[in-house]
């Protein structure tokens, strides 16, 4: 028999004041589980919009009041309409994009470094069926898009081919191969994408030229994409340049928006960190508290270990053990209650948000409980060996 | 082996000042058997306390083997419970969620069981009579089976002497006397024991009584243990 079998029968013995000591640990660490998963899940959901909306900026024809919102991917759909950048603007629009980068990052290198995607959102009908057709420069819509992935076919290579999304696909029943008539013209679905759950699902791509010829736009824009080739890089101050160089235009950028939803979301996040960590201390005067109840009630125990030889630093060790046992069943427990808890608050707090558990949490949780637990043990513990054995039989 | 040097216990200062031991000198030898007895408040336990290092003298020196023991550190009066001594408490004093064998290891944990150990544990379980309730929790046990088992616990690490505070005082005469042949026996085989009791039937199983009243030992009876001898015959 050993010191930590003696602890764990003894637990058993005591279960139930054993977890009313544990579940300030369990609180506690419930509450930074849960606010961590929950914290982790609004971060990526932030991410991937990020991911998705691809472009940094914006430019869309001035008049047009639209609003821009994050993760609302209907930005060219507003476009259509009687507005458009004209297209003799995008050599413009490239210069101040490269330019501001260039000085930004001390890039000497002359050709093109921002992705400039020029669109033209066209609302027809194809096999009467209302649907957007969007024109696109296909290399630089690929560096955009960057999460397309061709599910069927091929990518765009002439100018008379067309790429379907999935859904319009599924709608239109088209495949891959089919001559599809586009107003004056016609074209060849050359390839169809993967679903990627936006608006380009429900859309088909065909090369700008051809959509601005067949649709009598010649030389007309819808909206143009700007993606830099950095994260680092200087959007405000492209779009800032674009604003004041070119009328008839606005850019906005869109990392603007995502950057102070980050910062909001990271402020969130610290002060609910303080809430958990305060509810952490909170539980650890908990464990302070029932453990001195319980060194208390086992005065005699204790007395009856020193008796028969145990030294100070095993009587400490016992109660260190026993602290280590609140911390695992706190911890264990605690990581099961917080990720609950994330699952039900997670979806509240950031509106249709996916919560994942996150197992790393699991060993942040065990770790947590149990210095939880052994720093709420050591001054008991220390009361502990200060009990005079001869007081401990006599209080009897 | 034990010999005790003008001993004092004093509590507390002034007026509230009690003589708990005043000046007591006794000379023990190894192996007898020895009963105090006094009236309650007498200083009989504190006595005891003492000689066992659970309790520190405010005067006087206790001396185990020629070894002042009463000045010892903490850590070093483990070593002489660990070892040389042992208790035999009028409550038992068992651990509740152990069974009667794990109660009788506990020595041997804090200075490091092994299975030997055990097989040893339940061989001193068999001796004192409780060889089928090794696996009983003290719960489960009447007062004098516990009293086996804390004996057992005593026996466990070879003590040559063996303090026992009151080992009958919550048992019936029956019980007491069973309890009583479990001590002469020990006492037989060589263990010294220093034994507090009321009770001067239970004392006379000692070979020497030592009578102790406000702090003082006022009479010493050397009889020779006149109760064993009545036993062999």
């Amino acid at each position: 028999m050993k010191l930590y079998q003696v602890v764990f029968k003894d637990v058993i013995r005591r279960k139930r004041r054993v977890l009313y000591a544990t579940l300030g640990v369990i609180i506690g660490t419930a509450t930074v589980v849960g606010i961590l998963t929950v914290a982790r899940a609004g971060q990526a959901r932030i991410y991937n919009q990020l991911e998705k909306y691809g472009p940094n900026l914006a430019v869309i024809p001035a008049i047009n009041s639209m609003d821009m919102k994050l993760g609302d991917v209907k930005l060219g759909m507003l476009a259509v309409g009687d507005n458009y950048v004209p297209e003799e603007k995008l050599p413009q629009i490239r210069q101040i994009a490269d330019g501001e980068i260039r000085k930004a990052m001390n890039i000497e290198d002359e050709g093109n470094i921002a992705t400039i995607a020029p669109n033209l959102f066209v609302d027809t009908r194809i096999k009467n069926t209302n649907v957007v057709v969007v024109g696109i420069d296909p290399d630089e819509e690929k560096n955009i898009k960057t999460w397309w992935r061709v599910a069927q076919g091929k990518y765009l290579e002439r100018d008379d081919q067309a790429l379907a999304g999935a859904v319009a696909a599924q709608i239109l029943n088209i495949k891959v191969g089919d001559v599809v008539p586009l107003d004056g013209t016609s074209v060849i679905i050359a390839g169809i994408l993967e679903e990627t759950g936006s608006n380009d699902d429900y859309q088909v791509f065909v090369p700008i030229a051809t959509l601005q010829k067949a649709s009598g736009r010649e030389g007309l824009v819808s909206s143009v994409d700007i993606r830099a080739l950095c994260n680092a890089c200087p959007v405000e101050i492209i779009a800032d340049g674009i604003n004041r160089e070119i009328p008839g235009v606005r850019a906005v950028a869109v990392k603007q928006i995502a950057a102070s939803e980050m910062g909001m979301m990271e402020k969130i996040s610290k002060f609910m960190l303080t809430l958990g960590g305060i509810t952490l201390a909170v539980g650890l005067f908990g464990v302070v508290n029932t453990m001195m109840t319980s060194v208390n009630e086992r005065i005699k125990d204790i007395g009856i270990m020193r008796a028969v030889g145990a030294s100070r630093s095993q009587i400490v060790k016992a109660f260190i053990y026993e602290a280590v046992i609140i911390g695992i069943i706190g911890g264990i427990l605690g990581y099961i209650l917080g990720t609950l808890l994330a699952y039900i608050a997670g979806p509240l707090v950031f509106e249709g948000t996916t919560v994942a558990y996150v197992p790393l949490y699991f060993v942040l949780a065990l770790v947590l409980a149990i210095a939880v637990a052994v720093v709420a043990t050591v001054y008991p513990a220390y009361r502990a060996t200060q009990i005079k054995v001869a007081d401990s039989f006599r209080s009897l | 082996m034990l010999e005790l040097k003008e001993i004092s216990k004093v509590y507390g200062e002034g007026q509230t000042k009690v003589i708990a031991l005043d000046k007591i000198s006794l000379d023990v030898e190894n192996g007898s058997f020895v009963a105090v007895m006094g009236p309650s408040g007498s200083g009989k336990s504190t006595f005891l306390n003492i000689i066992g290092g659970l309790d520190r003298p405010t005067g006087g020196e206790v001396l185990m083997e020629g070894k002042r023991i009463d000045d010892l550190d903490e850590n070093k009066l483990v070593d002489v419970r660990r070892g040389k001594i042992a208790y035999v408490f009028q409550q038992y004093h068992l651990l509740p969620s152990l069974t009667a064998l794990e109660n009788v290891l506990l020595p041997l944990v804090f200075c490091g069981a092994n299975n030997e150990d055990e097989d040893r544990a339940s061989e001193i379980l068999k001796k004192v009579g409780l060889g089928n309730r090794t696996g009983h929790k003290p719960g489960q046990l009447s007062g004098g089976e516990q009293q086996r088992v804390a004996i057992a616990r005593a026996l466990v690490s070879r003590p040559t002497l063996i303090l026992a505070d009151e080992p009958t005082g919550n048992m019936d005469r029956k019980t007491s006397n069973d309890i009583m042949g479990l001590f002469v026996q020990l006492h037989k085989e060589g263990h010294g024991i220093i034994m507090v009791t009321h009770d001067p039937e239970i004392a006379g199983y000692a070979g020497t009584t030592v009578f102790l009243q406000d702090g003082r030992i006022v009479k010493k009876n050397n009889k020779k243990t006149a109760r064993i001898r009545k036993d062999d015959n």
